[in-house]
């Protein structure tokens, strides 16, 4: 803050009155002044890359020496018409319809349980936190080592008399570990959102309920959900966005198995470009999921309803 | 991937610049021109394993600066990719995996150093190593190091079980088949696995199980694009694989990385696993082990993986003679080579380092490694086979890794391999 | 008294509660108390002791402190100086940047802030790694490889920061900067003198984004800062695990002092950092 406050008293001090002087219609230059380090910044940084990186989805180059060729939708048809991409969207579809209802439920457990009053409280919120800032990788690497066969966890089952699990190694189960990891990792995040929201609720509501007689699931029905609407319309596509965007994991523990199991898009593209050195086919994959990034987000804004114009 | 010895290069030197060549050190060739001005050096190991070598360099060709940069080995191919790939001209010395050269000369990412080396390696380093580097009949890369496979055996386990150990010489080697029944009967006895492989559900470890088994590399066709995963031998050496698991006699789901501390542990009785095992096992200090002959498949020939780092030059290089005087330093002379091998403990390529090399290896942890210096050069000369360098190789070493995982995981062999040939074939159908 | 949002109303209920959280943190702390445990070990205790089911699970068998001796003294040390460096110029710079756009948006009224905002929303819905490459020759192109400013100039322009300030400062009663505008202040004393004073936890919760942009970052780093002057943590930790060999008990050290950053900051910062989301998404 005291950085802030030197440098407050040399600009408006400096400023103030050249900018009296074109009040009217100055707003549009005081908002290039605000905006313009940004909007240079994402525009060189992310519109003019992605734009690139839309173009290459056209063209194709056996090696790097030649340069690239226009191939027009080429590489969308061998994409579509790949029974291998099929089975991406498959998967993919299939994680986003189990990862995001498991994520936002428990993670309005949790803001419920952040809410209550007992001792300890900071301690179990700063754990329930923490696993968003461990590196990726490395929580990656624990949670393999964790569902191994032999491993803690089944270690644990067996100790209580359930018989071991398969996890990573078995395609029915493959997916579902990959998403227990990833909530481990994420969910701590949300959780932090919808406990601000719960705070937010207005405390006359409740007791309006109270004295109506509602109890906990009445007025949860019918205070608490409502008023976190917004809160979890915006958890849920930015979860989903999160969740689409995320390979780490895959690309550790399973690389796709057992049987394309866990063959998300965007670990998909990855080892296009990355691995197999294909990059127009890896930049097409990509392309089709920003379109369904950008498809998911307009429907948010849409669905958030007319309020401010966001 | 592969086997990989942690050189050390160090580099950096400060070099003067000087303007003049001179230095020549370096016998042979024409490849020694000016050498002064900077070379960048790129690898997969962190410095440390590589500075004796470097500092010779700075030694020898005090005008010559190296920077050395290095990223983690698993993203180095991409890396290279995105770089060499792209025209990068301050990645001016970089290293080849084996296997890779077909695919990055085709891409136009390395110089062509037939003129200049091709006589030297073919006179002065191990046979194996000169193919390796070749592709298209030309010389793309010198090598660096090379890699071996050893069949490690648990002293302790298998005199609980009364199983005789494993020969060193190569022509009573133990047999895959055999290994997997006295595995069965070492864990009966006690042991928690029975026979395990360092880098599990990886091309390079299983290659040779697959050659062995008759099946060849699995890439065919004059241009090296014709995918062969899923003939006889294939389906034979993969049916056996399938088994070690199923049977319980190797565990699923561990990666990698664990192997070596399971048998380092005591934990199982016999493991394929390069050099590097033996300082695990003594760091560890867990494991009353002793060295054999790589396995073979029973009625086959014998095969052994190999091939580590090479060394290739970057077209879009800013300084062609430093970077040749560079390789050629550290690949074919004694100095260099030696200096470049010995922290990891890994083996060098060029003849005379090799022998030096071979004859320190019995003292290397008292009588568990007896014998251990004849065996590796019988090994090296003998039984090696390379990667094969086909344009589409890091195709196949995905598509190939990912099948070998799902074998393991139990899924069933014929519907894998055609699956897998399937799939490789469309990939390098878009190459050609 | 007691409001039916709350479950612990009676003294029973109370102890299933605290029950439930208890145990619910502990499952969350148990991988990384796992991960801490292990960096004091060997590679080999640290699987051989995994399974079955024994206390020497998380109590190691051996206990060794060179793990995290021969990481600070190495490589690895410097790539943490090196990620705190970056990181820090990162958030303060991207703050200052993101909370003038995200002002801009929210008070200026001008034409195409419809527009600008669009640009804005899409720019965290592209997947960074899509187009890391392709930016990685560019800047390699203006000789912004192997520079702390190759490495903080992505981190800066972020998205997320400027929508989660900018729903803040929609909360902001505009009352305010009316008053002040009539008083004569000038749209940056605004920004300075109001604003941002009233902003404290948006700014902390987009300080934190930053932050976890820049120190977890990846890929980045890895396509342009590879000489060991300037590598970062993330990657010096990967560096950890060679082709052949990987020294578990070093790597779990590594991320245990990775994690140890942004742990004590959050630890700090926790308060506010819930109360600077609830405008959000409630707020709209």
């Amino acid at each position: 803050m005291t950085l802030l406050h030197h440098k407050v008293d040399r600009e408006a001090g400096a400023q103030p009155a050249s900018r009296r002087r074109r009040r009217g219609s100055g707003v549009w230059k005081v908002a290039l002044v605000f905006l313009a380090p940004t909007l240079l910044l994402l525009l060189v940084l992310r519109v003019i890359p992605i734009t690139e990186a839309i173009v290459a989805s056209f063209q194709r180059s056996p090696s790097r020496v030649a340069p690239p060729r226009w191939v027009g939708f080429e590489n969308y048809e061998a994409l579509l018409s790949n029974g291998d991409f099929a089975q991406v969207l498959g998967v993919t579809g299939l994680f986003i319809l189990i990862i995001i209802p498991f994520q936002v439920i428990s993670a309005i457990f949790l803001a419920l349980l952040l809410n209550e009053r007992f001792p300890g409280l900071g301690i179990v919120r700063a754990f329930i936190f923490v696993p968003v800032a461990a590196p990726a990788a490395v929580a990656t690497v624990v949670w393999g080592v964790a569902f191994q066969p032999q491993g803690p966890i089944n270690a644990v089952l067996e100790a209580v008399g359930i018989p071991g699990q398969p996890f990573l190694t078995s395609p029915d189960q493959a997916l579902l570990a990959i998403i227990i990891l990833m909530s481990w990792i994420g969910v701590g995040y949300w959780t932090l959102f919808l406990v601000a929201g719960l705070q937010d609720i207005p405390h006359e509501l409740y007791e309006a309920a109270s004295i109506d007689g509602a109890g906990w699931w009445r007025s949860f029905f019918s205070i608490t959900l409502p008023n976190l609407r917004r809160t979890l319309a915006f958890i849920i596509v930015a979860d989903t966005v999160a969740s689409l965007i995320a390979f780490v994991p895959v690309a550790l523990l399973t690389r796709g198995g057992p049987a394309d199991s866990t063959r998300l898009i965007m670990y998909d593209a990855y080892n296009n470009t990355f691995v197999l050195g294909d990059p127009h086919l890896g930049q097409a994959e990509v392309t089709i999921l920003i379109l369904v990034l950008v498809a998911i987000t307009a429907l948010q804004f849409r669905l958030l309803g007319r309020e401010k114009e966001s | 991937m592969r086997k990989h010895y942690r050189y050390i290069a160090v580099a950096v030197a400060a070099a003067t610049i000087a303007g003049i060549a001179g230095c020549s050190a370096t016998d042979g060739g024409d490849g020694g021109g000016s050498e002064s001005g900077t070379v960048t050096l790129l690898m997969a190991d962190p410095q440390e394993n590589v500075q004796p070598a470097l500092d010779a360099f700075a030694e020898a060709y005090p005008d010559i600066t190296v920077e050395y940069e290095y990223v983690p080995f698993d993203q180095f191919n991409n890396l290279i990719e995105q770089r060499v790939g792209g025209g990068d001209d301050s990645v001016d010395v970089y290293a080849v995996d084996s296997g890779a050269v077909g695919s990055l000369a085709t891409k136009g990412y390395l110089v062509d150093l037939t003129d200049d080396f091709a006589d030297k390696v073919a006179s002065d380093s191990l046979p194996a190593t000169a193919d390796a580097n070749t592709f298209d009949g030309k010389l793309w890369s010198v090598p660096l190091w090379t890699s071996l496979q050893y069949l490690y055996y648990n002293k302790d386990l298998l005199d609980a079980a009364g199983v005789a150990y494993p020969s060193q010489n190569l022509d009573e080697a133990a047999t895959y088949q055999q290994l997997l029944e006295d595995s069965k009967k070492v864990q009966a006895a006690g042991a928690t696995w029975g026979l395990l492989f360092g880098q599990i559900n990886r091309y390079y470890q299983l290659q040779p199980l697959v050659e062995s088994a008759g099946g060849g590399s699995g890439v065919a066709g004059d241009d090296l694009l014709t995918a062969d995963i899923n003939n006889e031998g294939w389906l034979s050496a993969m049916d056996w694989y399938s088994q070690l698991f199923e049977d319980g006699v190797a565990p699923r789901g561990i990666a990698t990385e664990q192997m070596s501390a399971l048998f380092a542990t005591g934990e199982a009785a016999y493991l394929v696993n390069g050099p590097w095992q033996i300082a695990q096992n003594i760091a560890e200090d867990k494991v009353n082990y002793g060295v054999a002959a790589n396995p073979v498949w029973e009625g086959g020939d014998p095969a052994m993986s190999t091939g580590s780092w090479n060394l290739g030059i970057n077209p879009a290089t800013d300084n062609l003679e430093a970077s040749k005087t560079l390789i050629e330093f550290l690949s074919l002379t004694q100095e260099g080579n030696s200096a470049a091998a010995e922290p990891q403990g890994t083996s060098p390529t060029f003849n005379a380092s090799f022998d030096e090399f071979v004859n320190g290896l019995d003292a290397r942890d008292g009588e568990r490694t007896a014998g251990l210096g004849e065996l590796t050069s019988a090994l090296l000369n003998n039984t090696a086979v390379n990667r094969p360098n086909s344009p589409g190789f890091t195709q196949m070493a995905d598509v190939t890794g990912r099948a070998f995982e799902d074998i393991r995981n139990g899924q069933d062999v014929k519907a894998t391999l055609d699956d897998a040939q399937a799939e490789l074939q469309g990939l390098w159908d878009r190459l050609k | 008294m007691i409001l039916p949002n709350q479950m612990g109303t009676t003294r029973p209920r109370r102890v299933i509660v605290a029950t439930v959280a208890w145990t619910v943190g502990i499952l969350f702390a148990l991988p990384l108390v796992w991960m801490l445990a292990s960096s004091f070990r060997t590679s080999g205790d640290i699987f051989s002791s995994v399974y079955p089911f024994n206390p020497n699970i998380l109590i190691p068998r051996t206990f060794t402190l060179e793990n995290y001796s021969k990481l600070l003294t190495g490589q690895f040390g410097l790539s943490v100086f090196n990620s705190i460096v970056v990181t820090s110029i990162t958030v303060v710079v991207g703050l200052f940047l993101s909370a003038m756009a995200a002002f801009a948006l929210a008070q200026l009224k001008f034409r195409g802030a419809g527009i600008v905002f669009a640009v804005i929303v899409l720019s965290f819905l592209i997947p960074f790694d899509a187009i890391a490459v392709p930016l990685a020759n560019l800047f390699r192109d203006w000789g912004l490889a192997n520079s702390y400013l190759g490495l903080i100039l992505p981190g800066i322009a972020n998205g997320f920061a400027i929508f989660v300030l900018r729903q803040f400062f929609l909360a902001i009663p505009a009352e305010l900067a009316e008053a002040a505008r009539m008083d004569g202040l000038s749209w940056w004393g605004i920004f300075w003198q109001i604003y941002l004073p009233l902003s404290k936890p948006a700014l902390i919760g987009a300080g934190f984004t930053l932050f976890l942009f820049q120190w977890s970052a990846y890929l980045w780093p890895l396509l342009i800062a590879t000489r060991p002057s300037v590598m970062l943590g993330p990657i010096a930790l990967t560096n950890l695990a060679t082709a052949q060999e990987v020294n578990f008990g070093a790597i779990f050290a590594g991320a245990v002092l990775l994690t140890i950053v942004p742990l004590v900051l959050l630890l700090i910062f926790q308060r506010h950092f819930t109360a600077s989301l609830a405008s959000t998404g409630s707020k709209g």
